[in-house]
Order: structure tokens, then sequence, then C-alpha cells
């Protein structure tokens, strides 16, 4: 079985290193306490639809993934980031 | 399609001798050049000459900066003019950009615009060092970091003046581009063969690395790279050596290798996270990918920035390695972000998948 919970655990780790962001990621049995500056943020797994809760000062939010996570966490511990979207090339890779 | 080259370097390094060469080679015949030339008068379109097959347009202003837009006008433009036989009825484009252009945003100018999408395609990026001044130019002009990060083949021009190539520059090119193969050129001369009919999706192209030999960076014309190491653990070092006060050591090349072949839904995932979160700094991605749902058709990787093409699929594998590899050339993006986040969402993909109730 996967450890989703300890792979989340050290891509939250690897995403404040990433966004150049100071704080501490730690984990316990069941849930991740991020901390950055001011932010306290609890990730604990949650119920389908919503496979992730984010807790922040009190308040919890259900997430549906991880793509979702992560942009949860950056919009509190770094909120100038600018995101931008995937967009697909017209022009094809490979020629007719 | 008509392939469009890019060909970058920083201010001195010899992309106009280059160019003016290759030009004169009966190989490199119809092919239409934009040159891209900083400030109000250029002169590097009047420094060459073509034969009667090719013709040179020139723009002013920095390709990269206010006037991407520009870029595609002149696309268009020389498009129209071909059509109408008012032009030799080019089959390739090289672009030469200014020598302090960015060249990551005039790539995503030739891949994004959807009506030259239907006409041009994007062929790779040619990038000049000079032998001379190259490693200090590294060392002082971030521009020229940008120029050789993204290169699909690296020119060392002004050879005859050097007895060896500096290890400094070698060592420096490894570090920043280990895929691409070094090709040197004295005056100029280099076979055209070499340089743009290589393809960026082509997987046996030197562009792409290929790990399972453990072999060094590709070169060919025998400039040797590296010091025995093979490139995944010259990535590693160059990785480990990450020091973000240091701009020339904010760009990193680093591959990611999957044994197991990826869902697609992941790798779809995988992409548009990297896109939100790093679509910047992601100077290019390139790669073979090992799809679950296609394991005897590999699908090949393109990205700039946060613009990809649609995977492209080969009929079949082009070697007997069949991993999934992944090459990142980036600015502070830490390998290890990539790497846990596509373990993480691939774990995703399999638990939901294993959740989904079966059909009755």
């Amino acid at each position: 079985m996967t450890d989703t919970l300890g792979l989340v655990h050290r891509l939250l780790a690897a995403s404040l290193d990433a966004w150049q962001v100071d704080g501490q990621v730690e984990r316990d049995s069941n849930r991740i306490t991020l901390t950055a500056g001011a932010h306290t943020l609890l990730v604990a797994r949650g119920a389908p639809p919503f496979r992730w809760t984010v807790t922040l000062a009190g308040r919890e939010r259900g997430v549906t993934s991880i793509a979702g996570l992560l942009r949860t966490v950056r919009r509190v511990v770094d909120p100038d980031h600018q995101a931008s979207r995937l967009r697909i090339a017209p022009a094809p890779l490979v020629s007719p | 399609m008509i392939p469009v080259c890019v060909l970058t370097g920083f201010l001195g390094s010899g992309k106009t001798t280059l160019l003016g060469k290759l030009l004169k080679s009966p190989a490199f015949a119809r092919t239409a050049v934009i040159i891209n030339e900083f400030g109000e008068v250029g002169l590097d379109h009047d420094l060459i000459e073509t034969s009667d097959e090719s013709f040179v347009t020139l723009q002013t202003g920095c390709l990269c900066c206010s006037i991407r837009g520009d870029l595609v006008l002149t696309l268009a433009d020389i498009l129209r003019r071909r059509d109408e036989g008012t032009v030799t009825p080019f089959d390739r484009v090289v672009i030469e950009t200014s020598g302090l252009a960015d060249p990551a945003p005039i790539l995503h100018a030739v891949m994004s615009d959807d009506a030259l999408a239907e006409r041009l395609t994007l062929a790779g990026v040619v990038t000049t060092v000079d032998a001379v001044n190259g490693a200090a130019t590294l060392v002082r002009q971030p521009e020229s970091i940008k120029q050789v990060a993204v290169a699909d083949r690296l020119v060392l021009t002004k050879t005859d003046l050097v007895d060896e190539t500096p290890p400094a520059l070698t060592n420096r090119l490894t570090a920043l581009n280990p895929s691409a193969p070094v090709l040197p050129a004295s005056f100029g001369d280099i076979d055209p063969a070499l340089l743009f009919d290589a393809r960026i999706w082509d997987p046996a192209a030197p562009s792409l690395p290929s790990p399972a030999t453990g072999s060094p960076p590709r070169s060919r014309g025998g400039v040797p790279l590296g010091g025995g190491l093979g490139w995944e653990n010259e990535l590693h070092e160059h990785h480990g050596a990450h020091d973000r006060n240091r701009h020339d050591e904010r760009i990193a090349c680093f591959a990611l290798i999957r044994e197991q072949p990826i869902p697609a839904v992941a790798l779809t995932l995988f992409l548009e996270v990297l896109a939100e979160h790093c679509g910047a700094d992601l100077l290019r991605l390139k790669g073979i990918v090992a799809i679950a749902e296609s394991p005897e058709r590999p699908a090949v990787i393109h990205g700039v920035q946060h613009m990809f093409h649609a995977p492209g699929f080969l009929e079949r594998w082009p070697s007997d390695d069949r991993r999934s590899r992944l090459v990142f050339i980036a600015r502070d993006l830490p390998r290890e972000f990539a790497e846990a986040l596509l373990d993480a969402i691939e774990a995703e993909v399999r638990e939901t998948t294993i959740q989904q109730p079966r059909d009755p």
C-alpha cells in the first residue's frame, strides 16, 4: 500500500523549497502540519470527493486532488505568486 | 510543414559568420532567414551573402522583449509572399536572434500562434558559443546562460583561435546542458545536416540523452565533454551545488527516470501543476514517456515555459530502453520538487483507479 500521505509530506517540503518560502513541514500518523510565516496549515486525508482537507485558522476546506492541495497551500504561503496555466501549442510536435 | 530553426548565441559569438557559411552551402538552399538585431540600424543582414534561392529579412529591436508579435507578423508575411510567388519557395526558416535575446519567449511565440501552426513547426535551437570568450561570457551575462541552456545543438566557434577548448568552458556547457551535442566550427564551417535537420521530437537525436548507456554527453566532431561521469551523475552533481545567490547557478538541467509506465492522466496532471507553479522558470522540458495506456508507442513531449506541444506518439520504441525519461532545463526548479510531484501524483492516480467501482 503506497504511503500517499508520506509522499505529500515530501512534496510539501519540496514545494516550500521550490517556492523559496521559509517554513517547516512535519508529519504525524494522520496529518501534516505546515508552518510558514504566521500561517499554520493542517493537511489530512479527506472523504471522497475531497481527497484532502486543509485547515487554516480553524476553518477546514476540502480539495479534490494533490494539484488542488498545492494550489490552496501556495495561495496562503506565497500570495504574490502569479500562476500560469498549461497551454497546448497549436503547432504539432510531429510533422505530418 | 516548414521547419523553423532558431539560431541564438551571445554578442560576437559567431552567429552571423555561421549563418553566412551555411547559406552558401547547396545543402542549405531555399532558406528564409529572419535576422533580429538590437538597435535601430541593422548591419548583419548586409554582411550575409546568400545563394539566389535564399533570402534574408531584418527586424530591429529585441525579439524577446517588446516585439514578439512582430516576429509572428514577419513569419506570416514571408509565408504570404511565398504563396504569392514574390519570394523563393523556401523549405526552411532560420530566425537569428539578437545576441542579447532570451530565446525562450521566441520559441514560445513560434509555438503558440494558431495561424502559423498550420504551416510552421519548431525544429530546434542552435546556440553558438565562442571558444575564446565563452567561459567569461557565461559568468558575466545571464542571457548567455539561457541561450546555452535551451539549445538542441551547441556550436563552438573560433576554435581556430585556441589550442584547446578551455576546460572551464566545456565543464560549464556540460553542467548547463548535458544533452546538447557540442559541435566545433572554425570560420563557420560545419555540416548543415548536423545542425538544423535534427528534430526536437526525434528520440534518436542526441538532444535526448540516453541514460541507459550512462554515457557522457555526446559530441560530434570530437569535443569531449564531462570528466568520465555519466550524464546523470553530472546532473545530480550540478544540482547538489545549487546556489540561488549565483545567477549562473540558478539554471539547472536534470532528468527524471521512471521504470514503470506512467498513466496518461498522471502525466497530464504533472504537466499542469508544473506549468501552474513553475511555468515561467521551465525553460524547456523534453522527454520520451512510457504511457501505461500505450505501452508499445512511447509519447514524446516538449514544452517551453507553460506552453506544450500535444504529445507525439512514436510508432515504436527507438531502443531497448523503455524507461520514461524527462529532461528538465529550468531556473530555480529543484529536482526534488519535480520528483516528489510526479511520485505523489502517480500514487494518487493509482489510488483513484483502484477505488473506481467496476462495471457490473
